[in-house]
């Protein structure tokens, strides 16, 4: 009898945070920062986790001997702090200016956050590509630049792409705690929501938001495989 | 004349791996048409030897000179198209088909154009019987194939030398003759060679010249009836006596 009466309230609470377009609005909006937060830092991560697995693994030189230095520490520091701790010196000390678009900063975060991880991915995939391919490549008397580009950068990508997936997906779900510093995103939407009422209209509103998380990770689940899919087609035994 | 028909000459060639010295100061010459196969037991710095003339390892010190030209870290690109190389793995280019894999390097050299690279390889497949794999990746391909595969990339850019550094190590018996075979065959058109190998028969029926590596240095050298019938020093009698 009770739990006909929880699930009846339950399922008008459903009906009404999908009837309620201030509702729907307040989840798509969080969603949405979420999204942009996520993407914009991704590449951000990226670009910069790129260029750091680079330096890290170029040929020591006087020239990069204080690059190498700054990347080892970088990533050091990132990899050693909370996430939640560097968004708040990215707030409350680095960018405590008034007016300074939140959604910049915490993109700036979670990009030089990513970037600290990427590189790692990046820099494990390319020193796993046999050493033979390069000699391979040297003993025919190619260019450094061709045997990078046709040869290692091809089968380090392999290698990445598994890795670089499970580190986008790491990035999106992380964006959660932008909520910390009050920003209006899909996990601040649903406490939001819910919030002002009872405990079971919490329910409703965290269950949403969370399959909205998690149909944008099946996607990318989906999306990062069928890459892989298409990598691994010179790794067939079959012919052709 | 006679200064023509030199290839390769080694002078003092050494090479360390911190302290772990490997190479102790090797001289050595190569002329054109030889077949110089390099014998030693293991860890006496025989591939190391072969891997120093197109610096795969960078030599410590001493010099080497490919058809009189020093070889230094500016030439070293140039000369490594004069000096083709065969490795006991084939390393041949995993995310490359095997066409891709032979006119690679002809097509970013600019030594061929598309069409005279593409004939080539074709041609050089379809001399090895592999004319049906031109498309395929290596994955797909046997030990034996892969290597005699790697044996025609390298022929692609008619090296005047042609390295091979313990080519058949790595198969089964069964390949090892196709492998052999090959190699029987560039020698006898006239290829000038290098052979790191355990293969002893092979060894004999094929070198002009044996060349016996032992702790870095060489210590014998002659025709393969003087090393194998006439062993001049004690350690050389000693290895062939645990080998034969």
């Amino acid at each position: 009898m009770n739990s006909i009466l929880i699930m009846g309230e339950f399922m008008n609470k459903v009906v009404e945070l999908f009837t309620t377009p201030q509702y729907i609005e307040s989840m798509l909006h969080g969603f949405l920062l979420t999204i942009q937060i996520s993407y914009f830092a991704i590449l951000l991560g990226i670009l910069l986790g790129t260029i750091i697995a680079l330096v890290d693994i170029a040929k020591p030189s006087k020239w990069l001997a204080i690059p190498k230095f700054i990347c080892r520490a970088y990533t050091t520091i990132i990899r050693g702090t909370p996430m939640a701790l560097q968004l708040f010196i990215m707030f409350f000390v680095i960018f405590a200016v008034k007016g300074f678009p939140s959604i910049i900063i915490a993109i700036i975060a979670f990009g030089l956050n990513s970037a600290a991880y990427v590189s790692e991915v990046i820099r494990g995939g390319i020193l796993s590509v046999d050493k033979g391919q390069t000699e391979a490549g040297e003993a025919l008397g190619l260019s450094g630049r061709t045997i990078f580009f046709k040869i290692v950068a091809p089968q380090a990508v392999k290698n990445i792409i598994p890795a670089l997936g499970n580190e986008i997906i790491t990035v999106i779900k992380e964006t959660a705690i932008v909520s910390m510093v009050g920003m209006y995103d899909l996990n601040m939407a649903a406490k939001d929501i819910g919030s002002g009422q009872n405990m079971a209209s919490y329910i409703v509103p965290m269950f949403v938001a969370a399959l909205f998380y998690l149909a944008t990770i099946y996607l990318i689940t989906f999306i990062v495989r069928r890459i892989e899919k298409s990598l691994r087609k010179s790794d067939s035994r079959t012919g052709d | 004349m006679e200064n023509k028909s030199t290839e390769l000459i080694v002078k003092n060639l050494k090479k360390h791996f911190g302290k772990n010295k490997v190479l102790n100061g090797i001289n050595f010459e190569l002329h054109e048409g030889e077949r110089v196969v390099v014998l030693g037991p293991s860890g006496s710095g025989k591939s190391t030897f072969l891997r120093c003339l197109n610096r795969l390892e960078e030599p410590s010190s001493g010099e080497i000179y490919l058809d009189g030209t020093l070889v230094t870290d500016k030439n070293i690109r140039k000369i490594r198209r004069d000096m083709g190389m065969v490795f006991q793995h084939f390393n041949l280019i995993n995310n490359l088909t095997v066409m891709e894999n032979l006119t690679l390097a002809p097509l970013k050299l600019k030594v061929m154009d598309k069409n005279a690279a593409n004939k080539r390889a074709h041609e050089l497949l379809k001399h090895i019987g592999l004319s049906n794999k031109a498309d395929v990746y290596p994955a797909s391909l046997s030990g034996g194939q892969k290597q005699r595969i790697a044996i025609i990339r390298a022929m692609m850019l008619s090296p005047e030398v042609l390295l091979f550094d313990e080519p058949t190590s790595a198969l089964d018996p069964e390949s090892i003759g196709d492998v052999l075979e090959l190699i029987r065959e560039l020698a006898d058109r006239g290829m000038t060679i290098m052979i790191v190998t355990h293969e002893m028969s092979f060894a004999r029926e094929i070198a002009t010249r044996i060349v016996f590596v032992d702790k870095g240095k060489i210590i014998e050298e002659g025709t393969p009836d003087e090393f194998f019938n006439h062993p001049k020093t004690p350690r050389v009698r000693e290895f062939l006596k645990k080998v034969l």
